[in-house]
């Protein structure tokens, strides 16, 4: 298997002609993934540690880092397009950690027409998007960021407030008016319904984050401090107390019927942890294939994926980080399992072969293309053979 | 609490078939994980498919109630949804299930679970371990808080019998000898002068005939 890994496409490249070595990289990396040699003063990439948070390639002064997803050149397309298709010259740049449906973006800024581009990591976006965006007639960025304690990538909030206030001040100093450029944050939280709560306990023991606290007598209550709107209480929730903020049960069911029916068989549905697959900002649709993408992986509810199977979709891919890569604690192990346990159950009716779960990380592009592919296969067999 | 295991799906398709209209009840009560409204859903949804390989068409409704053996507050939570129901199928213990079925004596009312036992939960490790018999007769405050009843393969009230090995059971090697850590634990309170006490056969007739209490 490694040998295969060596050959693999990566997401993100250090260019060691363009390299300067000034380290700027380095010293902001999260994840100690690039780092600089100490005996021969070079900068190198360790593509195991990388996250593909895109923090190093929007600060590299000599344009030395190549990255696949969401490079300033699709990005810029992406905006000129957009700007057409959505008729606004407001534009709101969302990270995925804390993005609300765009309702909520409607509530949270009072905008309701504007171009949404939603990134994981809003640390990603370079002064020359923001820049370039205001040159293609933009006149208004909304920027949600994350609480900045609640960062998967640790630095990208942190250095998205330092841009903004910078470009807002050079902004103003051009001429162009005060605050062009807001930035707000969010942080998606549980919300519980203390009619429904059966203070069973089972959210106290599965939150990784101490969050919840159930105290005799009483239901459940959360530090929403400590939540980091994983949602992996939600989705092991027994009495379907709890949901997560903006990510409801219902907006996820609703979202499956309307996916089943815009598709063609053989319908393939993908949850998708976002933190585990980065698609192009113009992912291409396939007729049969749709994807839900999911704060993470823990948050897949068993039975919307059972919903799935009910509303005719033929196959179900689960993809979630690898437990090493997961960028909440413990969560995405806990994916797997109970994923195996649905399985288990679906084999006694015969769909087990119809639910798929798989670790992919973004570093490797290729990795979620291929289960992808190789899923679709299996259900497109199926398929064929109910047909004769 | 009280431990179930899910029934395989097809024995409980084959308690429905004839039927259409299903009320599934599930119990917050004391099953862990708790067969709550949750588990009612999920079943229903895996109902439906496996009905469906079988050219059958259910009508679910879902309810769960607080503790299916407390009849009053079952028959608050199911009454209002009784009308038009076929068969009620319960997600609880067997005291759950002959509860509805004493409410609703006119409709079959069917198991989902399987009863097996009164335990504990390891969380870790995600186990389940019979820890009570019921016997009616509890020695725990002379066993270092160890059932020697449910924990010792021979039930023994005067242990340990000689043949553990290693701390294990001779019955079942993969099982700690319960006299053994009853010995540990015992040694820990300096009150191994409990184990010379003899203890005489347990009254069986406590076990032996239905009790009210």
């Amino acid at each position: 298997m490694s040998g295969q890994v060596t050959e693999q496409r990566v997401a993100l490249e250090l260019n060691e002609e363009h390299c300067g070595n000034c380290s700027i990289c380095s010293s902001l990396c999260p994840f100690e993934a690039i780092r600089r040699d100490a005996e021969t003063g070079k900068t190198f990439l360790d593509i195991e540690k990388c996250q593909v948070c895109g923090i190093c390639y929007s600060a590299c002064p000599a344009k030395a880092i190549d990255i696949i997803y969401y490079d300033s050149g699709s990005l810029l397309k992406y905006l000129e397009r957009a700007k057409q298709e959505y008729d606004s010259d407001t534009l709101v740049i969302m990270c995925k950690g804390s993005s609300p449906d765009f309702m909520g973006v409607e509530r949270l800024f009072g905008v309701s027409k504007f171009i949404p581009l939603s990134v994981p990591c809003v640390g990603r976006i370079s002064e020359e998007i923001f820049l370039k965006a205001i040159v293609m007639g933009i006149n208004k960025i909304y920027v949600l960021a994350c609480d900045e304690d609640y960062c998967r990538f640790e630095r990208g909030s942190p250095i998205t407030e330092r841009r903004i206030l910078a470009l807002d001040l050079l902004l103003e100093q051009l001429g162009y008016g005060k605050e062009v450029i807001i930035l707000k944050r969010n942080s998606l939280k549980v919300k519980v319904d203390t009619n429904m709560c059966i203070a069973c306990g089972n959210c106290v023991f599965y939150c990784p984050y101490d969050a919840a606290k159930l105290e005799s007598p009483g239901v459940v209550s959360f530090d929403l401090d400590s939540c980091r709107g994983c949602g992996l209480c939600v989705a092991m929730c027994p009495a379907l107390a709890l949901d997560l903020e903006n990510w409801e049960r219902e907006r996820i069911s609703t979202l499956i019927s309307q996916l089943s029916a815009e598709m063609k068989p053989p319908k393939i549905l993908v949850f998708r942890c976002q933190w585990a697959v980065f698609r192009p900002v113009d992912e291409k649709s396939v007729p049969n294939i749709r994807f839900i993408d999911l704060p993470c992986a823990s948050r897949v509810d068993l039975s919307h994926i059972l919903e799935a199977f009910q509303q005719g979709i033929d196959g179900v891919l689960v993809a979630a980080c690898a437990e090493e890569d997961c960028k909440q604690e413990r969560a995405s192990g806990k994916a797997q399992h109970s994923v195996t346990v649905l399985r288990e159950r679906l084999s006694q009716i015969g769909f087990q072969d119809r639910l798929h779960f798989c670790f992919v990380a973004p570093r490797y592009p290729e990795e979620f293309d291929n289960e992808v592919e190789q899923f679709g296969q299996k259900i497109g067999a199926f398929g064929s053979k109910e047909r004769k | 609490m009280i431990v179930t295991a899910q029934k395989p799906l097809d024995e409980v398709l084959d308690f429905i078939s004839p039927y259409s209209n299903i009320l599934i009840a599930g119990c917050d009560g004391c099953t862990q994980p708790p067969r709550g409204l949750r588990e009612a859903k999920t079943l229903s949804q895996l109902l439906e498919l496996g009905g469906r390989l079988r050219n059958k068409n259910f009508n679910f409704k879902v309810v769960t109630a607080a503790k299916q053996c407390d009849s009053y507050l079952t028959a608050s939570m199911l009454k209002p949804q009784i009308e038009g129901v076929d068969t009620v199928l319960s997600l609880a213990c067997g005291i759950g299930v002959q509860t509805i079925a004493e409410l609703f004596p006119e409709l079959p009312v069917f198991p989902a679970q399987n009863t097996h036992f009164m335990g504990a939960e390891e969380r870790e490790a995600g186990t389940l371990e019979e820890r009570c018999s019921a016997c009616g007769d509890c020695i725990l405050a002379v066993s270092g808080g160890i059932c020697p009843v449910t924990r010792c393969a021979k039930g023994l009230l005067n242990g340990a019998c000689g043949g553990a090995r290693n701390g294990k059971c001779e019955m079942d090697p993969a099982k700690d000898c319960a006299w053994e850590l009853i010995f540990q634990r015992l040694e820990k309170q300096d009150k191994l002068d409990l184990l010379r006490e003899f203890r005489p056969p347990r009254n069986y007739q406590l076990r032996a005939w239905r009790l009210t209490v």
